[in-house]
């Protein structure tokens, strides 16, 4: 190594640095096979991996021109890199112990590699990799398809658990097949060639297979495998964007080449046949798994939003940086409409027969093994969220007549989708209502979303008619009716869309009475009583941009009696259990549900109902956002409970709420009742001691309000917060100071003898000086007991001088302009810094 | 197209509180079950496969509403399960008898007097106290498959 330092020469570039680095280490992964079998034999691994690193780093800083050249003319870095790789692949199928997990480390560090130089994070620095650089990348990709599908057929006789959170855990191995994707890309012609044929070998055999004969699991693994593989490399994932057909796959192949011979269709059109096939009674019953069918629905989500329908048309595949490079490539692509690809299940293609197979497979997994539910969360969160995701899409979706049935059977209350878990009801609910957007005309659209739930509607409002419904409602399969029924509604309440949001309305409203019943008579379930909060917050949410006047008063009016009656239920009630577990979730269900609550507030108080103009000009039309709101936080404050303060998210959304409406509407809080304004005022006492410092910033924010408020009153000799801000004398006799001065007395005590962190001290200014500017007399007043309490007299005159300067110093005057506000935090920077030192020490 | 054949059943039967089936797979976490013979709330549901592509399996970890003790289940998603029928139903409290029972007054005047104290020292300390002041209140008591206990306290 030392002969090839030449990093001590000054002038050296990050360019020549690199490559001295890079040949330098070259020796501890070269070649690749004697260093693997020596490090099997017993030698560290720690070199080889180090020198991955470097390699990583160096094609993570270097250009990728540079890389290439790093070690010609003699040899290609390429090959090395080939060769390594594919040799710690095999290494890794080798028996090992548990520890041994070099080769995986030493794969991903490898496979980073080729990912800083096949997406770089200058896009402008991309270049075509060389033919040996491709063929590099088909070698690499082989190694490992084998390999994995090798071992893929040893663990299908193996046991799974799966996890909880299946998307999560889809999601995981999406992320680590990543990069081997691009590899797979950058060599398109071969890698996804070799895909295609591997699938269409399995697929053919599968299909194929009579009455008597049985599919080894080892079979459906490998299919399971490869058509994860290939989704990965065919497209990437759609949510909250429409992916494009990735670029190295559209440049690799010619744009003239027939579509019947391209590995992506023909890849494609082997999976449409197995999804095929999943209607056959017999493959069915003898051939499919839950398994493998997630592996279908799963690849044919991923590639609906690329190549289904695709409606790409006129610019090339890259869409940032322009150059000679793209320039080149535009040419030889004419519009991208006619590459096979995307034609190939265009609506001039494929396209529609292909909806059509899909939405049959979505059926088909729906309902053909209860119990399922990875696939059931798969189908209804991936494929059909998909294929209700984009317009064009839509409009064949609601004319394919297996939708249609789907969506009839769906809204007739059919059994077998009745019973499927809630989850997938609000799923299935949501795309029914989302593919309405496929129609045109807007009374289409709007007489779909009827059809589909009016049925459910009159059943919901049936129920909460019927008489003696409190004993037959506690039974499981009614509980388990009118959960699913209401998961429907939040489901539809989701896919709310501007054209549709009144007939979503109108539903709400033939709901309300009917869920006020329900939410008397499920109290004491909990998952009903979270999941009419849910669907009520939902479709508040969808509605309350659209509202006129009128209908807003019929939301709050409804609102604020939702959050009577839970209250009335819920306030004071302690739950007894045997089980601590049990108590646990109890108190869980009280958080969710409080949580929603809020959230509805929040909702409602995002209507701002400033400019009703004149034509309903009477008060009493006009909804007060205000009023409303305060209504309802004097309904839920007392459900919270310090218990409850303690979940950290609940606090925050309270809190912020709270700072909301004292910011927004102080002058409503002068009106609150005495009661009311307690509550209120306790809640900021209590945030203003919080220890997460987003609460207590919020408190000192809201607080900052209601003094701002009231002095700018004053100063106008108006009434301010009026009777709250006044001191009085309660029925023993005892005087207790107005609202203001507690806050006041309180927070100089917390600023002079409590700790807390820094950034608090700027809010915390804001906030002293209008408290002390409306209470100058009490200001003094502290300041002299404090003064009393000093003995020393040099630490007197300081602690007086500075309470001086605190509010006369650096030009600070009355006023509560920006300028002057500014100035007191500075002064009170001071202040602090002055005086805190000697008062703290006792 | 025909309606849903589930319909409320109008009247409750007296007494016998039951158990519906339900499929496993839709049975969810904080749901309720029947596990040997008890009346169980779920704290935790996984699946499992004999073999990848078998068919999956509910394991239940749940805890005896009234015991408070842990049980078990494995299920296939696609059988059956119990769930029993638990309801809770408010009655005020009249009386706190010495040896440790409640006396409640139903909905149609009776009293009722079979059911003991919560064992919880504070909470029995706080309801004597609450009850001593005159305060009014109504005591929650869950019901599920012919066994009975408070489950709730509330100050009206």
């Amino acid at each position: 190594m030392g002969k090839h330092l030449c990093c001590t020469e000054k002038g050296i570039n990050l360019e020549q640095h690199l490559q001295c680095v890079v040949l330098g280490i070259i020796p501890w992964i070269n070649p690749p096979s004697s260093i693997v079998s020596a490090i099997k034999s017993g030698k560290s691994e720690s070199e080889l991996l180090v020198a991955c690193r470097i390699l990583s780093s160096a094609a993570n800083l270097a250009s990728p021109a540079l890389f290439d050249s790093i070690l010609k003319p003699s040899g290609s870095i390429w090959t090395l890199l080939s060769s390594l790789i594919t040799e710690v692949i095999l290494a890794s199928t080798e028996p090992r112990d548990e520890e041994e997990t070099w080769t995986d480390e030493a794969l991903e560090i490898l496979l980073d590699v080729w990912s800083h130089i096949l997406q770089p994070t200058d896009l402008s620095k991309r270049v075509p990799l060389p033919q040996y650089g491709v063929d590099a990348a088909a070698e690499i990709f082989r190694t490992f398809v084998h390999t994995e599908l090798k071992a893929a057929s040893a663990s299908a006789e193996e046991d799974e658990d799966e996890s909880e959170q299946v998307q999560a855990a889809i999601a995981a191995r999406d992320e680590r097949l990543g990069a081997i994707s691009l590899i797979a890309r950058a060599s398109s012609r071969e890698s996804i060639s070799l895909l295609a044929s591997l699938l269409s070998e399995r697929c053919s055999f599968i299909c194929q297979l009579k009455e008597g004969n049985s599919c080894p699991p080892s079979i459906l693994e490998e299919l399971h495998w490869l058509l994860i593989m290939s989704g990965n490399v065919i497209a990437d994932p759609g949510e909250g964007e429409t992916p494009m057909v990735p670029d190295a796959i559209l440049t690799q192949f010619p744009a003239s080449m027939d579509v019947t011979s391209h590995p992506v269709v023909l890849l494609s059109c082997s999976a449409i046949m197995l999804a095929q096939n999943s209607r056959d009674p017999f493959f069915q019953r003898e051939i499919l798994s839950p398994r493998l069918m997630e592996a279908i629905v799963w690849f044919f989500a991923r590639w609906t939003d690329t190549y289904l329908l695709s409606s790409n048309v006129g610019h090339g595949p890259y869409s940032t940086p322009s150059g000679a490079e793209s320039n080149h490539q535009l040419s030889i692509l004419p519009e991208s409409g006619k590459n096979p690809v995307v034609f190939a299940f265009s609506e001039h293609g494929d396209g529609i027969s292909a909806l059509k197979c899909l939405v049959q497979l979505g059926g088909t997994a729906l309902t053909l093994w209860p119990g399922e539910k990875a696939l059931l969360e798969l189908t209804c969160f991936k494929l059909f969220a998909a294929l209700s995701r984009r317009r064009n899409v839509c409009s064949h979706l609601v004319a394919n007549e297996a939708w249609q049935h789907f969506a009839k059977a769906f809204a007739y209350l059919e059994q077998t989708l009745l019973l499927l878990p809630s989850s997938i009801q609000r799923g299935l609910a949501e795309v029914l209502c989302r593919s309405a957007n496929g129609f045109s005309s807007a009374d289409d659209a709007n007489q779909f979303l009827k059809d589909l739930l009016s049925p459910l509607t009159m059943k919901i409002v049936e129920i909460s008619q019927m008489k003696e419904l409190s004993a037959a409602a506690q039974k499981p399969d009614a509980i388990l009716m009118v959960t699913n029924l209401v998961e429907r509604l939040r489901g539809a309440a989701r896919a709310t869309m501007p054209r549709t949001q009144k007939v979503m309305f109108e539903i709400g409203v033939a709901v309300m009475e009917p869920l006020l019943v329900f939410l008397e008579c499920y109290r004491n379930q909990s998952f009903v009583v979270y999941v009419l909060l849910k669907f009520i917050v939902d479709w508040v949410d969808g509605q309350v941009a659209f509202l006129e006047a009128k209908e807003t008063a019929i939301v709050f009016s409804f609102s604020v009696r939702l959050l009577q009656t839970y209250s009335a239920h819920n306030v004071g009630k302690i739950s007894v259990s045997m089980s601590r577990t049990l108590q646990n979730e109890t108190q869980a269900e009280k958080y969710k549900d409080l949580r929603s609550l809020l959230q509805l507030l929040t909702n409602l108080s995002s209507k701002d109902l400033i400019d009703f103009a004149a034509e309903d000009s009477s008060e009493a039309e006009n909804p007060d956002v205000a009023q409303v709101i305060y209504l309802g936080l004097h309904i839920i404050i007392p459900l919270i409970t310090v218990d409850l303060l303690k979940y950290p998210k609940l606090c925050r959304q309270y809190f912020t709420l709270l700072a909301h409406m004292l910011e927004v509407y102080p002058e409503k809080i002068a009106r609150l009742s005495k009661e009311s304004f307690g509550q209120v005022m306790g809640a900021l006492h209590f945030g203003l001691r919080h220890q997460d410092i987003e609460v207590v910033n919020m408190s000192l924010t809201a607080l900052n309000a209601i003094a701002f408020y009231h002095y700018q009153a004053m100063c106008k000799a108006q009434e301010g917060l009026g009777q709250h801000a006044l001191e009085y004398y309660d029925n023993d006799g005892i005087r207790h100071e107005g609202v203001l001065a507690q806050f006041l007395r309180s927070l100089l005590q917390h600023l002079l003898f409590d700790n807390y962190s820094n950034e608090l001290v700027e809010p915390a200014g804001d906030a002293l000086l209008p408290l002390i500017l409306c209470n100058t007399s009490l200001y003094e007043r502290l300041a002299l007991e404090l003064l009393e309490g000093q003995h020393n007299p040099v630490l007197q005159s300081r602690l007086a001088a500075a309470f001086h300067t605190l509010i006369t110093g650096n030009k600070v005057t009355s006023s509560l302009d920006r300028a002057n506000r500014r100035r007191f935090r500075e002064n009170l920077h001071n202040f602090l810094a002055e005086v805190r030192g000697f008062l703290c020490m006792r | 197209m025909s309606d849903s054949e589930h319909h409320f059943e109008a009247k409750a039967d007296a007494g016998a509180s039951k158990t519906y089936p339900q499929q496993a797979g839709t049975i969810r976490k904080n749901g309720h079950i029947v596990i040997k013979n008890r009346p169980c709330k779920v704290v935790e549901v996984s699946t499992s496969k004999t073999g990848k592509h078998g068919h999956a399996k509910c394991h239940f970890v749940a805890i005896d509403i009234f015991n408070g003790k842990k049980l078990e289940d494995i299920v296939p998603s696609s059988h059956n399960c119990d769930v029993p029928e638990v309801t809770r139903t408010e009655y005020q409290l009249i009386d706190i008898s010495e040896d440790g029972f409640v006396s409640l007054l139903t909905a149609n005047g009776d009293t009722k007097d079979d059911l003991r104290l919560p064992t919880d020292e504070a909470l029995v300390s706080q309801l004597k106290d609450g009850f001593a002041e005159g305060k009014d209140l109504m005591v929650t008591v869950l019901s599920a498959m012919g066994e009975e206990q408070i489950s709730a306290i509330k100050t009206l």
